[in-house]
């Protein structure tokens, strides 16, 4: 019993740990978990808007849970203090702004979950044009964070 | 004696209210991005089509469309601040605002054809080159349109000033092609729109567009041209 509460406490101090992390490593946690967004939102465009005829439902089904996985973790969780100045894969493009702009980006946030979980949904149905129609919505909520708090290249 | 005068040639109008048009649905449809990113490249290329047609036409439209005509000219803006232009066409000034809207247009055009917004949405050109140049054309197509709004503010507000303070109206010959002018600056003869030229700067400018998107433009083109060389040579003999 002893044994178990002591790497249960190991475990959670780890799980802290990784969770405010350097905060190097949440810009890359954040980098990475965005550019695994962009490649599956992008292969939902390629088979249900650009070319429908290659449409593979497992595939987009497999994608919009990975979108709606992430959209669930918890991503504000990494924008730390001194987070817009660090480099991580490479240098971030947080905005400094962000930190006066946090409620505007927690409702940004909220609704980018909500149209995530949306799209899960509607890809297990399989129809084409609906999954088309969510995702353009998620698409608007990705696109109304970026304008916001991303630095333009 | 004033007299009214064909100013503006049709083709030169129907570019006119298309770029309008465009602009105006390139710009909403950006802004508004989602579902709207199929319509912004759609209304981009019709700008790029538009764009071509009026390069063309600027050398082989009819006179008031002629570049030669009315490029800005250190000595015409001088004459023009002067009081002592007695034009037809765009005055000198009126002319940089027209060269400058063009200008920023290509620009929107030539960096949204490689930009990506990273969500779900890339232009035609955009596998042609890196990602991270990629990145840049797209902060500069964003801040280009920003160019955009301030120029189109003062083509706007110039284009009122001249309704309603100088009263000289700009927006009716823009319609009909007609301007009322004193006798004295009346062109002689009016040439009407060689239709040939039209077709060849249409054929031209669709052909950019359709090579942009993955088409094959010459493939229909060369037999084209071959059926006026032939023609050409028929006459010649
Ligand atoms: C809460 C705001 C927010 C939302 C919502 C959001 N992003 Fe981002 N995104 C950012 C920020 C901030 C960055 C820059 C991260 C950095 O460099 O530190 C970014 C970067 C990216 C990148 C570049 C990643 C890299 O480093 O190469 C991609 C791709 C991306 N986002 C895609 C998406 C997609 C797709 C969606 C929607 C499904 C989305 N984002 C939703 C804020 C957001
Ligand atoms: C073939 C031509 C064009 C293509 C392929 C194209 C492509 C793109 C792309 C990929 C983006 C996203 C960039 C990003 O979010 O970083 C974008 C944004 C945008 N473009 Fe274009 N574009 C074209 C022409 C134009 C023109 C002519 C206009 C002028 C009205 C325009 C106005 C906009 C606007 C307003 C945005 C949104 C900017 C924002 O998010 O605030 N585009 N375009």
């Amino acid at each position: 019993m002893k044994q178990k509460l002591a790497i249960g406490l190991v475990l959670g101090a780890a799980a802290t740990a990784a969770l405010a992390g350097p905060i190097e490593d949440q810009i890359r946690f954040r980098q990475s978990a965005y550019s695994f967004l962009g490649w599956n939102t992008a292969k939902i465009k390629a088979q249900a808007v650009d070319h429908p005829e290659t449409f593979n439902k497992e595939e987009v089904v497999a994608a919009a849970n990975a979108v709606a996985a992430v959209a669930n973790s918890g991503l504000l969780g990494l924008y730390g203090e001194g987070s817009a100045e660090g480099t991580g894969w490479k240098p971030s493009r947080l905005k400094v702004e962000y930190f006066e702009k946090k409620d505007e980006v927690k409702e940004i946030e909220a609704g980018f979950i909500a149209e995530a979980n949306e799209l899960q949904k509607v890809a297990a149905s399989g129809d084409v044009g609906a999954i088309k129609e969510q995702f353009g919505k998620v698409g608007k909520t990705c696109k109304s964070c970026h304008d916001l708090i991303r630095v333009r290249e | 004696m004033k007299v009214e005068v064909h100013v503006w040639d049709w083709p030169l109008r129907l570019f006119h209210w298309l770029l309008v048009l465009s602009v105006l649905g390139a710009y909403l449809t950006g802004k508004e991005g989602g579902d709207w990113t199929d319509w912004h490249a759609r209304f981009g290329s019709a700008i790029l089509g538009l764009l071509v047609f009026r390069l063309i036409w600027g050398f082989i439209g009819n006179t008031h469309a002629r570049f030669s005509n009315f490029f800005p000219t250190v000595p015409r803006l001088f004459a023009y601040i002067k009081g002592d232009w007695h034009g037809v066409g765009h005055n000198p000034v009126g002319a940089l605002a027209v060269l400058a809207l063009l200008s920023v247009l290509l620009i929107l055009v030539g960096s949204g054809l490689f930009a990506n917004d990273d969500i779900a949405f890339e232009g035609p050109l955009y596998s042609l080159i890196d990602k991270d140049l990629s990145d840049k054309l797209s902060g500069w197509h964003i801040r280009a349109v920003n160019v955009l709004l301030i120029l189109v503010a003062i083509h706007v507000t110039a284009i009122g000033f001249y309704q309603h303070v100088k009263k000289n109206d700009l927006i009716k010959p823009m319609l009909t092609g007609k301007k009322k002018l004193p006798g004295t600056l009346a062109p002689t003869a009016v040439a009407s729109v060689g239709i040939a030229r039209f077709v060849i700067g249409v054929l031209l400018s669709v052909s950019v567009v359709w090579y942009v998107w993955g088409g094959d433009p010459l493939k229909y083109l060369q037999p084209l041209a071959g059926i006026q060389s032939a023609q050409a040579g028929g006459k010649i003999q």
